[in-house]
């Protein structure tokens, strides 16, 4: 009976990845029978660029629950990165060449600040990311003095370069007969590089373990600390990452911008199956968990039934697919009893 | 039988009796027929190896449980699970309050007395915390006071709601001499007041001391009583032992002697002492190949001792490991085992992840930190079949396996490290019989590679079975180091260490 063991893990992984395959699927055939344009490479690729910052968001975020820890302040360094990125370019002259890393940076400095106060200082990361999420948004109303900024129309006084408005807007151009966007590229590339750091490299491996039992990685002599503030580190560095790319694809940025996104990226994290308990977490079912939010969200713009309806669906989504986990493990449990 | 073995003394008013309770956990006994008589107005003492049931009994008695067979009767006739909880108090060595609130609000919870407004102190419960002595306490947090005094709150609970079956469950076991001798004096007094009072502890000489009959408990039934002049220290510690059966192979005197003369100490430490003064001036030395054991009852040291050289527990003194002096040194040549498998193992891991948990470059990565993951399938494969681990795969959960298999996985773990020291705390805490032995074994092989053991036990076999010698503690103090292959039988080997227990104190 126990023979049968690697196939139940198996078929678990299946159930777990397939729910959410499924439920794709299923979304996808009932919006086509609203609208029978739904099922096109048009709508594919355009909710792939919509779900490009949740994703990319959700790669960081992953990592950090993985190992424990929980960071409410993605978003918010999302828009953070933006609109410094705004600032040192078009209002201080800083050369793109230049401001672009400095805001990656900047994203790898508050990630590490995040992961240090929840080490070191051992205060809970929820109140450490709590209290970042506020500041970050402090900081950007500071440095925009609350106003927006689009490279295009600098304000009165400031003058960007045609060589690198063009090199900054052509980061998200779009490509081939489908306006298929570079920003989709960067996410599959950033998902590559964090999957497998995630789940082919020491650092993962090691990652899983602290996650799913820190006191005994810290009485195996696990870098438990270390580890936690690079994950937050990366964290940061996606997110602002994501910031970048929203800005040169949008090409506006507004103070406010990215708060939004917080639970959201919670959101597609969970679905993809991560616990918020820590150790459990997968790259492809955070990519599929912000697939099917990219989804619902283009398909309820298509049918338009009022704003209200992405809302709705976000938070029965969200229950929903964190309920259907929590039956499965207990259907698994009772079959392995 | 044994002089001073006597069958039970049966009670009459105001008596508890238990016959043939019986209760299993999945496969394991834990309960097998066990009949006792419980009689107000006298102090009962319960030993026993870990194991034997004596939690198990206390579940039941307390209501926490019900037995699969057998009763609990009292003149009246049968106690139900109600009856129980309400009549019996459990006083625990740490006491189940509620930290948050304060000592006299730990007093009112659950009978309170009001339905509306938030209770209030009465006079009752004042007086009753004066004769404690915790009036003074009793606006303080209960997380704020020591233990003694939350021991102290746990009792008066217990009498504030009218317990008539007092049961203490290794209560002094981290209490200084002082508030020992305080805790027995309430013991007493409440046994004084016509209640039941039964004491399950380790310590053999507050047996001696504070009970008139001692019943111990093997295998989950009771496996002779001592009293009157027959209740010595010796005598316990023999009945203890008796009728077990150590394993043939570990009592091979050629084995435990093949210690190389002249070779230099593996560990040394001298003049070692806890910050927070669990022991002090400890000096001892373990040579390789050598599995040293360190036994004492809690509040000993010797527990503290063994996390200490782990690195988990504030020491000052000398420390060396193959003659390099520091604590830093030691921790990163040594490894460790919690005594937990909670604390051991990833529960969201495989088995084989499990295994090389603790492995990095060049084992289970590149330099690159890539992971070679067809080695690592491979060595796990290979670890399994090494470290006896019963697992159909590697790569099933590990929540999966027994917890024998589950404590060789983190054994395994730790030895894969290649320490020159492993340092484990009670080896093998609710493991089976049979992975006791293979776990012994892997120990042994481990030290026969040139390395060291150093464990903490709590059992007389334990030490038996798995260890060269002995480091007995008695209140922080080294009292003995005792050679296990001096000893013949097991029950010489108990009655040297009860010895030398006894002289320290």
């Amino acid at each position: 009976m126990t023979g049968k063991l690697p196939f139940r893990a198996s078929f678990a992984v299946v159930v777990r990845a397939g729910g959410l395959v499924a439920a794709i699927i299923i979304v996808a055939i009932v919006f086509d029978l609203f609208n029978a344009a739904f099922l096109s490479i048009d709508v594919g690729i355009s909710i792939l660029r919509s779900m490009c910052s949740v994703a990319i968001l959700g790669l960081g975020l992953t990592l950090v629950i993985i190992s424990g820890e929980i960071d409410l302040s993605v978003g918010a360094m999302y828009g953070f990165a933006s609109n410094i990125l705004a600032v040192t370019w078009i209002l201080g002259g800083l050369p793109i060449y230049l401001a672009l890393p400095l805001t990656l940076v900047i994203g790898a400095v508050v990630g590490m600040c995040n992961g240090i106060l929840s080490t070191w200082a051992r205060i809970p990361s929820f109140i450490v990311t709590l209290g970042s999420y506020n500041l970050l948004y402090g900081l950007s109303l500071l440095v925009t003095n609350a106003t927006t900024f689009n490279p295009v129309y600098p304000p009165d006084g400031s003058n960007v370069a045609a060589g690198q408005l063009k090199f900054f807007v052509g980061l998200t151009r779009q490509l081939g007969a489908h306006q298929l966007s570079a920003e989709i590229f960067w996410m599959i590339g950033a998902a590559l590089v964090v999957g497998f750091v995630l789940h082919y490299s020491l650092f993962g491996f090691r990652l899983y373990a602290i996650g799913g039992n820190a006191a005994a990685a810290r009485l195996a002599r696990l870098p438990v600390d270390k580890y936690k503030i690079l994950a937050f580190s990366a964290a940061g560095v996606l997110a602002a990452l994501a910031g970048i790319l929203d800005f040169s694809f949008v090409q506006t940025t507004q103070p406010d911008i990215g708060l939004s996104q917080t639970f959201p990226v919670f959101a597609a994290v969970v679905i993809g199956g991560a616990s918020l308990s820590g150790g459990k977490g997968t790259i492809i079912g955070t990519l599929g968990g912000a697939f099917l939010l990219a989804e619902l969200q283009t398909g309820l713009a298509v049918l338009s039934p009022g704003p209200y309806a992405q809302q709705i669906f976000l938070g029965v989504v969200t229950v929903g697919a964190v309920g259907l986990d929590i039956a499965l493990s207990r259907f698994r449990s009772r079959r392995a009893a | 039988m044994t002089p001073g073995v006597s069958a039970a003394p049966l009670s009459k008013g105001g008596g508890i009796a238990l016959r043939g309770l019986a209760k299993s956990y999945g496969n394991t006994r834990a309960l097998q027929g066990l009949d006792l008589d419980l009689a107000p107005g006298e102090i009962l003492g319960i030993a026993g190896p870990n194991g034997a049931g004596k939690s198990t009994l206390i579940r039941i008695l307390a209501g926490e449980e019900d037995a699969d067979a057998g009763q609990i009767s009292n003149d009246d006739g049968h106690c139900t699970r109600e009856f129980l909880a309400k009549h019996v108090a459990v006083v625990h060595q740490e006491p189940q309050l509620f930290p948050n609130l304060t000592v006299a609000e730990n007093l009112l919870v659950g009978r309170e007395r009001t339905r509306f407004f938030r209770p209030r102190i009465r006079q009752p419960d004042r007086e009753l915390m004066s004769t404690m002595g915790i009036l003074v306490h009793s606006n303080d947090a209960v997380s704020k006071v020591r233990l003694a005094t939350r021991q102290r709150v746990e009792i008066g609970r217990a009498l504030a709601r009218n317990a008539k079956i007092f049961l203490f469950d290794e209560p002094n076991s981290a209490l200084s001499a002082d508030e020992s001798r305080d805790l027995f004096r309430e013991l007493h007094k409440v046994s004084e007041a016509g209640n039941i009072v039964i004491l399950v502890t380790h310590r053999l000489d507050d047996l001696v001391r504070h009970t008139r009959r001692v019943a111990l408990i093997r295998d989950g039934r009771i496996d002779g009583q001592l009293t009157g002049t027959g209740l010595t220290e010796e005598a316990i510690a023999r009945l203890l032992v008796r009728g077990l059966e150590p394993d043939e192979k570990s009592n091979d005197a050629a084995r435990r002697a093949r210690k190389e003369p002249g070779e230099p100490p593996l560990l040394q430490v001298s003049a070692w002492c806890h910050t927070a003064k669990a022991f002090s001036n400890v000096e001892f030395a373990l040579a390789s190949r050598e599995v040293v054991a360190v036994l004492g009852v809690e509040g000993s040291g010797a527990r503290e001792v063994l996390r200490s050289i782990a690195g988990f527990e504030n020491s000052r003194g000398d420390i060396r490991l193959r003659g390099r002096e520091g604590v830093a040194h030691v921790r990163s040549a040594t490894a460790y085992v919690a005594p937990s498998r909670s604390e051991s193992l990833f529960h969201n891991l495989t088995v084989g992840d499990n295994i090389l948990a603790r492995l990095a470059r060049p084992e289970i990565a590149n330099i690159y930190g890539r992971l070679k993951k067809a080695e690592m399938q491979s060595r796990a494969d290979v670890e399994i079949r090494r470290f006896w681990v019963k697992a159909e795969s590697a790569s099933q959960s590990i929540t999966t396996l027994s917890g024998g298999n589950q404590q060789k996985v983190a054994i395994a773990q730790a030895i894969l490290k290649r320490p020159q020291l492993i340092l484990l705390e009670e080896p093998t805490r609710g493991v089976d019989i049979g992975s006791k032995r293979e776990i012994y074994q892997l120990l042994r092989d481990f030290a026969d590679d040139g390395a060291g053991v150093l464990m903490f036990c709590t059992e007389i076999l334990e030490v038996f079975e798995a260890a060269d010698r002995v480091l007995v503690f008695v209140q922080g103090r080294l009292a003995a180091s005792i050679k296990t292959a001096d000893h013949e039988r097991i029950e010489e080997l108990a009655a040297t260490v009860a010895r030398a227990a006894g002289e320290a104190v």
